[in-house]
């Protein structure tokens, strides 16, 4: 299966190492976590709750920031420049556990927000697009409906749809089928396999979807305590992990 | 409906009572208003009531504003009916309209006539009914050929025939001036509260973003603020704003008497105004701001696009109670010594040749106050409705 997968590049996209992290309430989140995503790659990150997997990909778009380590994307430093937080979220998409549509407006108008605000482009155009999109998310039809007349699986493929109509090099997903009921699920997953197999996109996607997992990803990392424990392909994290913690999780999961 | 009503013997006993009750004190008023009270304190003074002392040969101007948002009112409803939702689609004339219109022909039709006015100024507000109907109608019929952009403008009409109705009231630029000592009755109290609503409402949403928002000296200044307002009587804020403001500004500065009053006013709307628009930004979740900033959206841009347009929404009925709080505040001016309707009826109820009316005037003054809170209900109504993204039917 994961032959049909692109093969990634050696450009990184996301280069981060040695990333520390702690709440304003003092709490120590991130605890030196390093990991570097190259350009067409699929890298699945699992870990028990609490590990810090959020934490981690949301520093990776400036919706955290961190007291230590480094994180390049695409070859911009995350810095607290704000120009230079601005133009990385501009390239990095994200789809979140809850969705987060706009609920005041149109599924269509969800999608095209953004790119007419942000990247000044001609209205019309931006509404062709968003249009395909939504066509291939399989959607069509619901564009001017709002948010809240869709079902769970429904929402989640216009965010991503939304996501990619900014045209971003990178989509970041956190746990994107965690609140749907099971008989959705499918319908999202494969969404985001054909993004990965037919447009080679860089994905970074926190989920305990075993079967995504194997299949999707090129490589599969467990997080524990703040920390990037294992990285390894998925048919080796599976079957024969190399560490202790990694076999503990499987255990627990599987 | 009946089993309820008269379910047991007690309920029966007790809705008969009640009805009882209700149907004497509804013959009583009946009663007084038609056989025993004497109108004509209002009948003589309808000038006075509308508009104070405003000069005769230039109230035209005021007729002329009449006009104006009669026609504007026209337009914003034709427009709206002729733009429904595109999810859900609409009448151009549901059935509310109808009654609508109804209602309007019969109080324009009865009420001149009733308080026995002019036929030239009966004509006048016939015609200025007929405007605004004839508006809508075209509104409706022609708007659909209109983009949604330009119905996208629409809430600019109001500030803009805000300055507009000024410079009419208000003379300059070749117009005569008429000082704001002439203003006086409902124009007075339609001043004030307009006024009032219209700064209010972004001072409002300025101090609720300062109160949330990350930098200290804002966030303090906000807070001190609005507790501060908030822990003050109206009427003390406002002999304070008549006896300070004029040794804050600089001699020639310092606002006119009303203008200053009208300014006490909004600041204290404001302090309201942010408390409730807070409110509305807490309903948002996080997650909202957070997907519009992981889209490249600065946070003007997430604040104006996102956020506030949801947290508005949510806090529109209490914005709206504000609003028409604020309008039963102007009262209080004639405690400063403004001639707006509180303060008009006052000195009408002084005069000798009215002693003892004060019934009916105070009638008259609760009637007309209630129409315009009810018109501000009304309108809040039909807008909650049109913002509902996930309307129940
Ligand atoms: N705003 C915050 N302030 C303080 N602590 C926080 C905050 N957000 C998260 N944490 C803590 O940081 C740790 C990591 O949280 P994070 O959400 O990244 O975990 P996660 O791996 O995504 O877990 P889950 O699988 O439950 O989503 C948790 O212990 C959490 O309680
Ligand atoms: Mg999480």
């Amino acid at each position: 299966m994961s032959s049909a997968l692109q093969p990634p590049t050696a450009h990184r996209m996301i280069e981060a190492s040695g990333v520390h992290k702690w709440y304003p309430n003092g709490f120590h989140a991130l605890r030196g976590a390093s990991l570097s995503v190259h350009r067409g790659e699929v890298v699945v990150i699992m870990g028990p709750s609490g590990s810090g997997k959020s934490t981690f990909i949301r520093t990776f778009n400036a919706l955290e920031d961190f007291q230590q380590g480094t994180i390049t994307v695409d070859g911009i430093a995350l810095s607290n420049d704000l120009r230079q937080i601005d133009a990385i979220r501009r390239e990095v998409g994200m789809v979140f556990q809850q969705f987060n549509l706009f609920p005041h407006l149109t599924v269509l108008e969800n999608l095209t927000l953004a790119p007419v605000l942000v990247r000044r482009r001609d209205r019309a155009e931006v509404e062709a697009q968003a249009r395909a999109l939504l066509q291939r998310v399989n959607i069509a039809e619901q564009a001017d409906k709002f948010p809240g007349q869709l079902s769970g699986g429904q929402q989640q493929r216009v965010a991503i749809a939304r996501s990619l109509c900014m045209e971003p090099k990178i989509l970041l997903f956190d746990e994107p089928t965690s609140a749907l009921d099971p008989e959705m699920v499918r319908e999202v997953l494969e969404v985001m396999q054909d993004l990965a197999r037919d447009e080679g996109m860089t994905m970074v996607v926190v989920t305990h979807e075993v079967r995504f997992a194997r299949e999707v990803a090129h490589r599969v990392v467990l997080m524990d305590h703040g920390e990037v424990v294992e990285e390894a392909p998925p048919e080796l994290f599976f079957t024969n992990p190399s560490h202790r913690r990694t076999r503990a999780f499987l255990d627990q999961i599987l | 409906m009946r089993a309820e009503l008269f379910g047991s013997p007690g309920n029966s006993a007790l809705t008969l009572a009640l009805l009882a009750a209700l149907g004497s004190a509804a013959f009583g008023l009946l009663h007084w208003g038609l056989v025993q009270a004497r109108w004509a304190v209002v009948r003589a003074n309808s000038t006075l009531f509308a508009v104070g002392r405003y000069p005769q040969e230039q109230q035209w101007r005021l007729w002329l504003l009449t006009a104006l948002l009669a026609a504007a009112a026209g337009l914003a409803w034709g427009l709206l009916r002729s733009h429904p939702r595109r999810d859900r689609g609409g009448d151009l004339w549901p059935q509310n309209d109808w009654i609508a219109v109804g209602l309007l022909a019969a109080i324009a039709l009865a009420v001149p006539w009733w308080l026995r006015l002019d036929p030239l100024i009966q004509g006048r507000w016939w015609g200025i009914t007929a405007l605004l109907l004839l508006v809508r109608w075209a509104a409706g019929h022609w708007g659909r050929r209109l983009p949604a952009r330009v119905l996208a403008l629409l809430p600019l009409l109001w500030p803009l025939l805000y300055l507009v109705g000024m410079l009419l009231i208000n003379g300059g630029l070749g117009l005569l001036p008429v000082p704001p000592g002439d203003w006086g009755g409902l124009l007075l109290t339609l001043i004030a509260a307009s006024f009032a609503i219209l700064l209010c409402f972004p001072l409002g949403v300025l101090l609720a973003l300062g109160r949330r928002s990350d930098l200290p000296l804002l966030r303090w200044g906000s807070v001190l603020y609005i507790e501060f307002i908030r822990g003050a009587p109206l009427i003390t804020l406002l002999f304070l704003g008549q006896n300070m403001i004029g040794f804050l500004l600089p001699g020639g500065l310092a606002p006119d008497r009303v203008w200053r009053a009208a300014w006490v006013l909004t600041f204290f709307a404001a302090a309201y105004l942010a408390e409730a628009v807070r409110a509305g930004l807490v309903a948002i979740p996080p997650g909202q701001l957070e997907a519009a900033r992981s889209l490249g959206l600065t946070i003007p841009q997430a604040l104006r696009t996102v956020v506030l347009p949801q947290a508005l929404r949510v806090a529109l009925p209490t914005m709206v109670g504000q609003f028409i709080s604020l309008l039963q505040d102007t009262t209080m001016l004639s405690l400063v010594g403004l001639m707006e309707l509180m303060g008009t009826a006052r000195t009408v109820m002084a005069n000798p040749a009215f002693l003892g009316r004060n019934a009916e005037v105070y009638l008259t003054l609760a009637v007309l106050f209630w129409c315009c809170c009810a018109a501000l209900g009304l309108g809040s109504r039909a807008l909650e409705r049109r913002l509902d993204p996930n309307p129940a039917s």
